[in-house]
């Protein structure tokens, strides 16, 4: 196994560093196969809401209970939480730690807007329109799926925060690189699978 | 305490041996009791209620807690040697999967003293596994239980593909890898795309069961057909994660005691990826009854037909890798051979069955029980005996007796035979599957009472196999480098059991079967691809070990979330999910951890880089 | 040390061209039109259902394709085992979906 270096040598870190040890590069392929499995399970978790999205039980139906610009509002901020972690890793590749802290910084907040937003939507629905899991088949598999793709937003804001930490600890090096090359990953991920959210729960909800 | 901490796969490989071999046990014991009480019609050796505990528990132990671990024990021991690695690509997760299964298995076992265990099948269908119909824990221990084990096996999976793919010594190109690398790989990414629907499935369940969600409740829209297509989009790919191994094992050892290189291997390689592609293509052939439809049931009647062809590609390679070989019968080779026709017979029985017309009789009858028996265990039983009778020199430095092995192998094949060849007609005459008893006159209190001596036997060879290993144990460590002289693979050109690095300089590579290259090119050692150096080695850790806990806590909390305890403490700590959060904070503590605090690991120096390895 | 790694030997010297935002910002501004057109479809109502419903479909995946390719570098050079196991992973979630359509209800 490669000795990986903590420190970066005579200052100068690699142009990739995250692929620059045989650990970064586990870690790398290591994630891609993990975000191969999640794909897996997103799309059983939306086979699960197609098949039981008609299913009311003389509860709220989708049409009935959604709101579009909030979600359009909630698309946008995403969306520009995935152009910023972009922007964190074209920081990295420069060697530029404190730009890097700051584009993950931005990331984590609009990431928190989000999550503000489908808090609240979610409280609505809960409070307001008699709509929550045990209501019906439908609403049973719109939580379990929209709240499992929140519970990843919010694992990723506590990730990506971390990281922020652990990148003023412990610098940029080549053995940080790699962990912060994952955390985008995953945050680009979860932003593909919200773009399948918004059309299939939302939109398709609103259509019929 | 070093077996706590570990993160070296060659100890990993020996903890999921034991673990696994445990629940083997506790599942053949399972078994002799269903047998037991199967003997004879009318038979009221354990009420039905256990009954329908003891075959879930036997299913869901057997291929979850028994034949799996072993098999990870296998890949484990075998696959970095066999690549020219030192270790696999995440040590602390490989330390994390054995541990996660561990825990998971504990769990599920816990039901039998803890209110009884699941008993609506290793399926365990909806409605029946509903809370309406299954009050009681028993449905939660599997949920939860399996969920946690699920995920080890997800981690186990990802760290096999990452190994292979990135870690293969020089000259090792994919086509150049030892067959039963390839069927790990292969096996990996089935696990990695299977796991996650059983994991949603789960949840589901879990969900109608604790939160009083819908999916599968009728009354309020639900559908109880969802679980079926979902746990079978990943039960069927399953059965293949488990006999793709077990043709990898056969592919090692028919060459090597043939002393003949394997026949076909591209097309063996080829084969192996389409059946685990056509694996996930097949899923509703355990639903023919189920009123998909005639369009649904001719799919997959069809695509399951077609996975009989590359399945019969690898037979035959097999029979042409004997053709005209000096073949030598030792107990593993005993196994290997055996495996092959009574493999063919589960297979072909598996291909009666693709019938969906046909199978509207078969469905739900012995006929069904007789031919996965045939192919979990005439086939993935008998080759697991047959790598550990291989492999074992290599991984404890001793060599299992033959003539027990032989023994073994007879008293088991025997019993086998006799224990599931009757259930095919059993199962034609119409006896169903799950019943706790049957009545007379039916015609099938002989074929049954011959069914249970076959299993006792089955047991018997099963004490002989661990008699053989409580007597190999008391040999010296001395076996060579190649015990059976013939070795093909990079894992018999170094030391048995190997020492701690496994290579002191990494192999060069020149082709297919790389150490019989070098032999007949008259070396005895690999070329090394490396000067001699220091070697970096990841430290050990007490972290996935309380990682396990703690999702062991968690997931106790959470199934008794909602009981009344009849105490308000307990009430207190279980209603308000206080466990469950004690629980996932210890897990995702130690996780903070060690992403936190960085471990650089140890070396070893070139002077201290000859002693002998892995001390068990 | 092992010689298993293929890129140890970085060129330290050597200045890489570091590319610049501008793709992904366009591939950002291409997202949210793409976005717009499918909100816009719904909006709009009097389209035919099942066009709307096939627009939105296209929409997604074309979103998903590039911010796949450029985001996650997916179309560079050394990403064949990840477009292999994400493509795979992608065909047993469709498979789930065929199965959610035509299989659970009849």
């Amino acid at each position: 196994m490669t000795t990986s270096h903590a420190e970066p040598v005579s200052g100068q870190l690699p142009h990739e560093p995250e692929k620059a040890t045989l650990e970064g590069r586990n870690k790398l392929i290591g994630f891609w196969l993990f975000l191969g499995g999640e794909t897996v399970l997103f799309g059983t978790l939306f086979a699960t809401f197609l098949a039981l999205r008609g299913q009311t039980n003389e509860g709220p139906s989708a049409n009935e209970l959604f709101h579009l610009p909030l979600v359009a509002a909630a698309t946008f901020i995403l969306l520009v939480s995935s152009l910023t972690s972009v922007f964190a890793i074209q920081a990295m590749h420069r060697g530029n730690r404190n730009a890097l802290a700051l584009w993950l910084g931005i990331t984590v907040v609009l990431g928190l807007g989000f999550l503000g937003i489908e808090i609240y939507e979610f409280y609505e629905y809960v409070v307001h329109k008699e709509f929550g899991m045990t209501t019906s088949a439908f609403s049973s598999a719109f939580y379990t799926l929209v709240g499992f793709h929140g519970a990843h937003v919010a694992f990723g804001i506590l990730w990506i925060g971390l990281i922020i930490g652990q990148l003023f600890r412990k610098g940029l090096t080549v053995v940080t690189a790699p962990k912060v090359y994952v955390s985008a990953m995953y945050w680009h991920f979860i932003d593909v699978v919200w773009v399948f959210i918004f059309t299939v729960v939302y939109l398709l909800g609103k259509v019929g | 305490m070093d077996w706590i901490t570990t993160v070296d796969h060659k100890k990993i490989a020996i903890l999921y041996l034991i673990a696994g071999g445990f629940f083997f046990g506790i599942g053949g014991i399972e078994a002799i009791l269903i047998r037991i009480q199967l003997m004879k019609p009318m038979n009221s050796f354990v009420s039905a209620q256990v009954f329908n505990e003891l075959i879930t528990m036997h299913g869901t132990t057997m291929i979850f807690l028994g034949v799996m671990p072993i098999i990870f024990a296998i890949m484990n021991a075998v696959v970095p040697l066999q690549i020219g690695a030192r270790d696999v690509a995440f040590p602390f997760v490989n330390a994390l999967g054995f541990w996660t299964f561990l825990f998971g298995g504990l769990l599920l076992n816990l039901s039998w003293i803890m209110g009884g265990a699941p008993d609506a099948g290793w399926t365990s269908y909806t409605p029946l596994s509903s809370s309406e119909y299954s009050g009681t824990h028993g449905v939660d221990f599997y949920t939860i239980g399996l969920q946690i084990a699920g995920l080890g096996t997800l981690i186990g999976g990802i760290n096999f593909l990452a190994t292979i793919i990135t870690m293969r010594a020089p000259g090792m190109s994919y086509m150049r890898m030892p067959m039963f690398t390839w069927t790990t790989f292969i096996t990996s990414a089935i696990i990695l795309f299977a796991f996650p629907a059983i994991t949603v499935g789960l949840v589901l369940l879990t969900f109608d069961r604790i939160l009083g969600a819908n999916f599968f409740d009728v009354a309020n829209g639900g559908n109880p057909v969802l679980w079926q297509h979902i746990f079978w989009i990943f039960g069927h790919p399953e059965v293949y994660i488990l006999i793709l191994p077990a043709f990898g094992i056969i592919s090692e050892v028919i060459p090597t005691f043939a002393r003949k290189r394997l026949f076909g291997y591209s097309s063996m390689v080829f084969a192996t990826i389409l059946i685990a592609f056509l694996g996930f293509m097949v899923w509703a052939h355990h639903m023919f009854t189920t009123g998909l439809g005639n369009v649904a049931n001719a799919l997959f009647s069809i695509s399951t037909m077609l996975i009989a062809v590359p399945t019969g590609i690898k037979i035959f390679n097999w029979l042409f890798t004997m053709w005209g070989g000096q073949i030598r019968f030792t107990a593993a080779n005993l196994f290997a051979v055996g495996f092959v026709p009574t493999f063919v017979m589960g297979g072909v029985t598996g291909v009666m069955l693709a019938s969906a017309p046909a199978d509207f009789q078969f469905h739900d009858t012995y006929f069904v029980v007789a031919h996965f028996h045939y192919v979990i265990v005439g086939g993935l039983v008998l080759g697991l005996f047959s790598g550990l009778h291989y492999w074992w020199p290599k991984m404890f430095g001793r060599i299992l007796s033959e003539t027990l092995g032989k023994w073994t192998f007879w008293t088991f094949m025997i019993g086998f035979q006799l224990t599931f060849f009757v259930q095919h007609f059993l199962g034609l005459m119409g006896m169903q599957r799950r019943i706790v008893t049957y009545l007379p006159n039916q015609d099938f209190d002989l074929l049954n009472l011959v069914s249970s001596v076959g299993a006792f036997l089955m047991g018997v060879g099963v004490i002989m196999f661990l008699v053989n290993i409580v007597i190999t144990t008391r040999k010296p460590v001395n076996a060579p480098n190649d015990p059976w002289e013939d070795g093909r693979t990079l894992e018999w050109s170094i030391p048995s059991p190997p020492p701690e690095y496994n290579f002191k300089q990494t192999p060069l590579v020149r082709g297919i079967d790389a150490y019989w290259k070098e032999k007949m090119a008259g070396h005895t050692e690999m070329t090394p691809a490396e000067p001699v150096g220091s070697i970096h080695m990841p430290s050990a850790t007490p972290l996935p070990f309380v990682m396990s806990v703690g999702i062991f806590i968690a997931g106790l909390g959470l199934m008794f979330s909602k009981d009344d305890f009849g105490n308000a403490f307990m009430n207190g700590l279980f209603n308000n999910y206080i466990v469950v959060i004690i629980g996932l904070l210890i897990t995702f503590g130690a996780m903070a951890l060690r992403s936190l605090y960085d471990d650089h690991g140890w070396h070893i120096e070139p002077e201290d880089q000859d002693e002998k390895g892995v001390r068990t | 040390m092992s010689v298993q790694d293929k890129s140890d030997q970085q060129p330290v010297k050597h200045r890489h061209r570091t590319e610049g935002p501008q793709k992904h910002v366009v591939v950002f501004i291409f997202s949210i039109i793409l976005t717009l057109i499918a909100f816009a479809a719904v909006k709009a109502g009097g389209v035919n259902t099942s066009f709307t419903i096939i627009l939105l479909v296209v929409m997604a995946i074309l979103q998903v394709f590039v911010q796949l390719g450029y985001w996650m570098h997916m179309k560079d050079k050394g990403h064949l085992m990840p477009i292999l196991f994400m493509a795979f992973g992608f065909f047993v979630a469709f498979t789930c979906i065929i199965m959610a359509l035509y299989w659970v209800w009849w």
